[in-house]
């Protein structure tokens, strides 16, 4: 936290207005802010998929984001990396700020923005590719000029994978298991060192056991970085997450605070019910 | 984080990669607009060379004349259209007679009757049919089947004819009908069969009853296409059927209407649209002539009239697509 | 159902006579184009061949020497019983029954001309079962080892020649100084670089063989003295492909085995180039011939003696030509009486002729090898860039959208355009507006890749369109811009769907003949083209040359031959595309 302050230099300012005029559930304890979201409204041609949400994400923590389907939680998450632009009728109000810049400023590069965020998808997607080059592939696109294979290594390695695929580097990542393609896909995401990683239900398309090894992996993913996941299985956010946000249908934010509280006492009705499986 | 540099830097990509991000959007945009600028190229090199020709020949003379003589030995160049369209509409019609039905059986057959395994060795074989060479059936035509038809059916038939030609346009067009009519029938959802089943209806029953009807858009669009290709299609002509622009001779029948006895012209050579413009370009290409222009004029005729059909043929398929 | 009231003691029964016919009606449908066109191949197989005049005796050599060891080996490779007394039957039931209905037909009905039982026991069984074992034998290890290595010497050999053929028309000392001062140091730079992984010397290859290759148009005037040909042919095609060779081989382990898998298809290459002028072949063309066939099979036998399965697959080739050898001692030292083929090695080679035992079809198939190279590069540049545009940049809806949906339109607006009309395109446009002149093979390749452009255009779609969403999403996450994702991720999948699509498309290209006479293409030239702007032919404007020829040996015996050879070009390229999409599915 300490070593953060010093490269925030030209957002000082802002940031520390953003820490103190934050919501009520902010605990100064957590550090410095990574991602936040102002009156940010998506619409999806008429509909509304995001409704008016307000949330300040700290770095190096997991931030679950939960909720009932079709709540706009995943449309949240693809917000921050501007995903959603890919989708032509997609339209969003609002700010989302990450190191204290708007994304969506109009002169900010998506491509850019991407290369300082990590996504993991719902299923995993390893290109058709050796299981070196799916992680190189990011320092591939960025002209990296470093030395790959150390770094392909260490990002196995922080992806709990590499004991088992260093003997076979150069064979297809579609070899590998639907849990193991996962973590490849993870290493592929910290490979060039992001800042956040996005993480889309993750574990929903695997079996427990594979699903389980992801989880600790995301234990140990936010001693270096600021994770946020979606998923719709409430028991794997109280385990891994710090911070929890309750999305409800109509893509309203209702409730966001530790995760704890979240699920010890909540204080909203609706996001009890949610919780103790009324509804959703 | 690991990285000194923390603050994010999101700031559009100026110089050296933006180019090279914009040089391959353009290009390939550059790439697209070439497939825009060859439809109007098209119409623009058969419109220039066709006005010249208009301005000669007047529109009328063209449609009505019914003698097409573009380099006669003696002079009194004469271009009139009618006994190309009648060529034209001869082999189109004998062709259609062979395609539509073999196409619409053809189709019928892989998508009720087949098995799987039939129908995936099937389908690449009747592609065959629509790949080789056009000059090849013409010349399959020629030497081939005049001579056998010649021994059999039609004595009085002469070495270049129209029904050869037609019998292997037709044999090349049966694809076309098959395999847009197959995806159409392969289309109409099984709950539809199953109701038929339900009734007690037979598989014929079925098939002729309920899948044909279904799909019947979709088998007019191929009948359509397939007419069309067939109306281009030149070297089968070109080969078999000679180069003689012939008019028929035209009878009347009750109320003036006028008719022409289609063996006339069957058994005996012809020209069609597609012949006439070959004839032409094997003798003459410098330009400027009247008969290099009339060129242009037919394959602008030509044009018009396959995209024409062309069109009608999505039309028909988008509009009268049953939706399930 | 002998009852009067059938419902009294049964439900009755449905007539299904009706559907009966129809259903082979419809099957009868379905197969009479096919059978047309099967007799129509048959009698042009027969008359290219001159397989009327071949004595049972003949046909019977070569059926001991040639086909039953090639049924033997795929029935061996197949080790299926089942299939063996399949195939068995057929031939043997099929032997008795062509016989007598054959005979039946000649004796009560009508006389078939130019066919004996002996050659519709040929194609009638012999060859769809020996199609048949073909396919089920490639199945089989050593089958697929005997057709991989088949596959390699005869695709080697087309290919040889086919760049042998494009150096008649482009200027061997541009490409050798092309070669020496841009592609070489380029492609060691790369090498250097990736090897080394020094970022810096990848990126600095493109510039300093742009460079070197505008030095070599530079110095192609400058320069005087020049190496002779088989030097250049040595050094810039032989000696790289041989390197090529060593490094795979390397690349899986054995250092010896590279510099053999190298070294001895570069030395019989070099006596083949240097041999060639004794026996009056062309030493350039042998010498490409020779490296290109060698190099591939090196590897290919390096790999399957490694893996140690199947090995025995590797002498069919040698089967193949012992038999060939073999039958042809026997039909001399018997005096068998022998056909007179048409097509034969003569045919390929030399110039056409108002006599028909001289006419050859060479500088029409070098026209046609011309053209297509050009063609195939024109069109797959356009096709991929425009389906690239379309699939990976334009949105589907607004504005754009609409634009898309346009260009959409347009472009299936033009595969329905006759041939005929993109002649008059070329004509009006190319040969006269542009003044490329008429029937060159600049005016030709221009036209002919305009009209195949809409078939690649939407064969390479339905190839860009299969790569699965989730792997561009990945990419974009990660922060790869829009060509990054194309190029890395969405090319390399689709790029086997969209070869096999071009070369269906290029298929088409080579058969076209109106296009060309419109553009005003020569009928018959006595000399291959010398240059791009050179008056050229073509194989199908040769055969449409001849087969206006009213002599029944141009009718029945020198147009049968072109169409053969042209037909044997088609199928060559169709069954590679086949092979491809084949390879492709298996691999995903």
């Amino acid at each position: 936290m300490s070593n953060t302050s010093s490269d925030t230099t030209e957002d000082e300012s802002l940031i520390t207005t953003e820490v103190e005029t934050g919501s009520a559930n902010w605990s100064p304890a957590l550090g410095e802010t990574a991602v936040a979201a102002r009156d940010l409204n998506v619409f999806y041609g008429d509909e509304q998929a995001i409704d008016d949400v307000s949330i300040e994400i700290p770095e190096k923590r997991v931030t679950a984001l939960i909720g009932p389907s079709g709540c706009g939680k995943s449309t949240f998450l693809r917000c921050i990396n501007r995903m959603n632009d890919m989708i032509d009728v997609c339209r969003v109000e609002g700010d989302v700020e990450f190191g204290g810049k708007n994304v969506y400023d109009a002169d900010v590069d998506p491509v850019a923005l991407r290369r300082k965020i990590g996504m993991v998808f719902q299923k995993p997607n390893p290109f058709p590719k050796s299981i070196r080059d799916n992680v190189a592939y990011g320092l591939k696109i960025q002209g990296y000029d470093g030395d790959v294979d150390a770094r392909v290594e260490e990002s196995l390695k922080g992806a709990a994978l590499w004991d088992e695929v260093k003997d076979q580097l150069d064979s297809s990542g579609l070899d590998l298991s639907g849990g193991q393609q996962q973590r490849l896909c993870i290493a592929r995401a910290i490979a060039p060192d992001p800042e956040v990683i996005l993480m889309d239900e993750p574990t929903s398309a695997l079996d427990p056991v594979a699903a389980s090894k992801i989880e600790d992996l995301i234990d140990d993913l936010a001693e270096e970085y600021t994770v946020i996941i979606v998923t719709h299985n409430m028991q794997q956010a109280a385990r891994i997450s710090d911070r929890t946000a309750v999305f409800l249908t109509g893509g309203q934010l209702v409730e966001y605070d530790d995760t704890a509280k979240i699920f010890e006492d909540p204080e909203e009705q609706r996001v009890e019910d949610y919780i103790t499986g009324k509804f959703g | 984080m690991t990285d000194s540099t923390e603050s994010p830097d999101l700031q559009r990509r100026s110089g050296l990669r933006r180019l090279k991000e914009g040089t391959y959007g353009g290009f390939f945009a550059a790439c697209a607009a070439i497939t825009l600028l060859t439809t109007v190229a098209i119409f623009a090199t058969l419109l220039s060379d066709a006005v010249v020709f208009f301005a000669e020949v007047p529109i009328i003379e063209f449609l009505t004349s019914t003698n097409w003589s573009p380099n006669p030995a003696g002079g009194g160049q004469s271009f009139g259209i009618v006994p190309l369209l009648i060529g034209t509409i001869v082999v189109t019609v004998t062709a259609a007679f062979i395609a539509l039905p073999t196409g619409t059986l053809t189709a019928i057959y892989l998508s009720e009757y087949a098995s799987p395994n039939a129908r995936s060795i099937l389908k690449p074989l009747l592609e065959i049919l629509a790949g080789i060479p056009t000059v090849v059936y013409g010349y399959f035509a020629l030497v081939y089947i005049t001579p056998v038809l010649k021994a059999t059916l039609f004595p009085e038939m002469s070495t270049f004819n129209a029904l050869s030609a037609s019998i292997m346009v037709g044999i090349m067009t049966i694809p076309m009908v098959s395999s847009i009519s197959e995806d159409a029938m392969s289309a109409v959802p099984d709950e539809l069969r199953q109701a038929g089943y339900g009734l007690g209806a037979t598989k014929f029953e079925v098939s002729t009853g309920i899948v044909v009807p279904a799909s019947i858009s979709g088998i007019a669009s191929s009948y359509i296409l397939a007419v069309s290709r067939a109306i281009g299609e030149t070297m089968i002509v070109v080969v078999a059927m000679g180069a003689q622009a012939r008019m028929p001779a035209v009878g009347e029948t009750l109320f003036g209407i006028p008719y022409f006895n289609p063996a006339d012209v069957l058994l005996d050579s012809g020209m069609t649209i597609t012949v006439a413009m070959v004839q032409i370009a094997g003798g003459d290409l410098t330009g400027g002539t009247i008969p290099y222009d009339s060129m242009f004029a037919l394959g602008l005729a030509l044009f018009v009239v396959t995209l024409v059909m062309n069109v009608f043929s999505d039309i028909i398929a988008e509009r009268y697509r049953e939706e399930y | 159902m002998a009852t009067d009231n059938a419902n009294a003691d049964g439900f009755g029964e449905v007539s299904r006579v009706r559907g009966i016919l129809f259903e082979y009606l419809s099957l009868g449908a379905s197969v009479a184009g096919l059978v047309a066109l099967g007799v129509l191949l048959v009698y042009v197989a027969i008359d290219a061949f001159d397989l009327a005049s071949a004595s049972p005796g003949w046909l019977l050599t070569y059926f001991l020497t040639l086909v039953i060891p090639f049924l033997a080996f795929c029935l061996y490779s197949a080790d299926d019983s089942a299939v063996t007394r399949r195939v068995l039957v057929v031939l043997a039931g099929g032997l008795v029954a062509v016989a007598v209905i054959f005979t039946a037909i000649e004796a009560f009905v009508v006389t078939i001309p130019r066919l004996s039982w002996q050659l519709t026991y040929l194609f009638v069984v012999v060859a769809p079962a020996t199609a048949y074992l073909a396919y089920v034998g490639s199945h089989g290890r050593v089958g697929a080892v005997g057709f991989g290595l088949l596959g390699r010497l005869v695709g080697g050999t087309a290919i040889g020649l086919a760049v042998g053929t494009l150096f008649l028309v482009f200027d061997e000392l541009v490409w050798f100084l092309a070669y020496t001062l841009g592609v070489l140091p380029a492609a060691a730079l790369y090498a250097y670089g990736r090897r080394r992984d020094a970022g810096r010397a990848v990126t600095a290859a493109i510039p300093v063989g742009l460079v070197g290759l505008v030095a070599a148009v530079f110095l192609r005037g400058v320069v005087r003295t020049y190496p002779s040909d088989l030097i250049i042919y040595l050094w810039t095609l032989a000696v790289p492909i041989a390197a090529v060779g060593a490094l795979v081989v390397d690349a899986r382990g054995s250092r010896t085995a590279a510099v053999a898998a190298g070294g001895v298809p570069l030395a019989l290459a070099i006596a083949g180039g240097f041999l060639a002028g004794n026996v009056g072949l062309p030493g350039p063309t042998t010498l490409i011939v020779i490296a290109l066939t060698g190099v591939p099979t090196a590897i290919y036998v390096h790999r399957v003696v490694d893996v140690g399965d199947g090995t025995v697959g590797l002498g069919l080739p040698l089967l193949l030509a012992a038999g060939v050898i073999v039958g042809a001692l026997v039909v001399e030292a018997w005096g068998v009486p022998a056909p007179d083929p048409w097509l034969d090695v003569s045919y390929v080679t030399e110039a056409p002729s108002r006599n028909a035992t001289e006419a050859g079809l060479y500088p029409a198939i070098v026209g046609s090898v011309i053209i297509i190279a050009l063609v195939a590069v024109l069109s797959f540049v356009l096709g991929v860039g425009t389906s690239v545009f379309l699939e990976e940049y334009m949105p589907e809806t607004g504005v754009l959208g609409s634009l898309t949906r346009l260009l959409q339109i347009n472009i299936a607006n033009l595969a329905a355009i006759p041939s005929v009309v993109y002649g008059l395109l070329g004509l009006g446009l190319f040969a006269n507006l542009l003044g490329f002149g008429y029937g060159t093979a600049v005016t030709a390749s221009l036209t002919l890749s305009l009209l195949i452009l809409p078939i690649t255009i939407i064969s390479a779609q339905e190839a860009i369109r299969s790569v699965p969403d989730d792997l561009r999403r990945g990419s974009d996450a990660m922060g790869a811009t829009r060509w990054q994702t194309t190029k890395n991720v969405v090319l390399p999948e689709a790029l086997p769907g969209i070869l096999t699509g071009t070369i269906l498309a290029l298929g088409r290209a080579i058969g076209e003949t109106a296009p060309l006479i419109m553009i005003g293409a020569a009928t018959t030239v006595f000399s291959a083209p010398s240059s791009l702007f050179s008056r050229f032919s073509a194989m199908p404007m040769q055969i449409y040359a001849w087969a206006g020829f009213p002599q029944a040996e141009f009718r029945y015996g020198v147009v049968a031959a072109g169409v053969i050879t042209l037909l044997i070009i088609l199928i060559g390229m169709n069954g590679t595309a086949i092979l491809l999409r084949n390879r492709a599915e298996r691999g995903s």
